[in-house]
């Protein structure tokens, strides 16, 4: 009897313990009636065929959207690195031409005006030596008509006294004064001529060094001139030179940066692999998620019992990847593993 | 002439960061969804080196490795696995179907180019 007392009286105190540790854990709930069990089977089936739908589908629809957004993504990327590509082509490709072929041919082509400018002036100059050995000449041809002048000089007084010696002998010295006579015509026609020889040679020397003195001033223009251009040429080539060097300096930046922008941004894609792999998981968790109203139903109606270890079995077959075991296993996320190659 | 290869992968984004890597590299490079699309894209071209996932639609890659394999112009060509399967049963039925390699996701680009320029030069 007394055990009976002091059993009542200690579940009393249990229960109303337990009623207050409750009461303050869970304050204010009202009172449930429990269903038998037939029922609360029956109420599980139905939970899980009205919320795994539900739930697949927020699943699907957060892997469409994923896969949607990632593939546009990687798309835009992978645009913008072919664009890059085509940039970085074209540009080596314009300075290469700009370096190696555009200058180079300018240069040429500017080196063979220069040139012809050159020739021509050099042609000049030679022009002008030769009139310079004309006027030589020229001086030489007036002296020797000075020579004839004072031969026709001396001849024309040694005629004269030949004439006097002449007529001094009288009649038989007549036909030798005829000679002294012709002779001293002779000497005089020849002066005459030398006379005029020199007049010529003259005006042929004046009209030489006319010649000589306005192509020389032209010679001397034009050389200058010629210097001016090859000054000019190279001035204009320098300046090409310089400008293609800074355009290749920048160019070679822009390069730089454009390489440097794709390689972050085939990074960047590297790294959207996390798309694929994010898709397969919630696949396996979708597919799972799909099985609980099955197994639910088969324990509604005793077929096999309600066991979370068939649904986590019936997931685990279904992994491909080391860090879905490893998250099963130890309940965390797991680190993604670093890609491994194996050659056969 | 550069080589071609065939990328075969069910993820967009998965085919389109292996092109890249490639055409960087000087590879011509043809895409397919799965293993049915890729067998559909493999006639009336020549395709040097064929890079494969494992699990997908329609045809899975290692089935498709069995079939690439018993088409008379493919018999030699290497074909390479890419895949996020860690099970060793799954590559060794890759090597029993015909593949050369076997490279898990998520790769890096060098990684994916030195594996295909030991099968294959540019």
């Amino acid at each position: 009897m007394a055990s009976v007392v002091i059993a009542t009286v200690a579940l009393a105190v249990g229960v109303g313990v337990g009623y207050a540790l409750r009461s303050r854990q869970h304050p204010a709930q009202p009172a449930l009636t429990v269903p038998p069990p037939e029922a609360r089977a029956q109420d599980l089936t139905r939970f899980a065929g009205a919320v795994t739908p539900v739930w697949s589908a927020q699943i699907d629809s957060s892997r469409t959207q994923m896969e949607n957004a990632v593939g546009q993504l990687t798309e835009t990327f992978a645009g913008i690195v072919e664009n890059l590509d085509t940039v970085l082509t074209s540009s080596t490709g314009v300075l290469g031409e700009g370096q190696g072929g555009v200058f180079d041919r300018s240069r040429e082509r500017l080196g063979e005006v220069v040139g012809t400018l050159d020739s021509a002036l050099t042609g000049k100059r030679e022009a002008l030596a030769e009139l310079h050995s004309l006027l030589s000449l020229n001086e030489e041809l007036r002296q020797m008509s000075g020579e004839v002048t004072r031969i026709a000089s001396q001849t024309n007084l040694l005629a004269l006294n030949a004439a006097i010696e002449a007529q001094r002998i009288g009649e038989a010295g007549a036909a030798f004064g005829v000679v002294a006579g012709e002779v001293r015509q002779l000497a005089d026609r020849s002066q005459n001529t030398s006379v005029r020889m020199v007049e010529k040679v003259d005006k042929v020397a004046q009209a030489i060094a006319g010649v000589l003195s306005t192509q020389e001033a032209s010679a001397e223009h034009e050389g200058t001139a010629v210097a001016h251009a090859h000054g000019e040429v190279q001035a204009v080539l320098d300046d090409l030179m310089s400008m293609l060097s800074k355009m290749r300096e920048s160019s070679q930046g822009l390069e730089q940066a454009a390489v440097g922008i794709r390689g972050e941004i085939s990074e960047s894609l590297v790294n959207l692999q996390f798309q694929d792999r994010v898709n397969q998981m919630l696949e396996h968790l979708r597919d799972n998620i799909g099985r609980f109203p099955d197994v639910a139903a088969a324990a509604a109606s005793g077929v096999a019992p309600l066991d979370a270890q068939v649904l986590l079995d019936e997931l685990a077959s279904r992994y491909t990847m080391a860090e879905e075991h490893q998250a099963h296993q130890s309940g965390s996320a797991a680190k993604v593993n670093e890609s491994e190659i194996t050659f056969f | 002439m550069a080589k071609t290869i065939l990328i075969v992968d069910d993820s967009a984004s998965v085919r389109q960061v292996v092109s890249i890597a490639l055409k960087g590299a000087g590879y011509e490079v043809i895409t397919a969804n799965d293993g049915k699309d890729a067998l559909s894209k493999m006639t009336g071209v020549r395709i040097h080196l064929i890079i494969s996932d494992v699990n997908m639609p329609n045809m899975d890659g290692i089935t498709f490795v069995a079939e690439a394999k018993k088409l008379p112009a493919y018999k030699f060509v290497p074909i390479i696995m890419l895949t996020t399967e860690s099970q060793d049963e799954k590559k060794k039925q890759a090597q029993a179907a015909g593949a050369k390699a076997w490279v898990t996701k998520p790769f890096q680009p060098e990684q994916m180019l030195s594996a295909v320029s030991k099968l294959v030069a540019p």
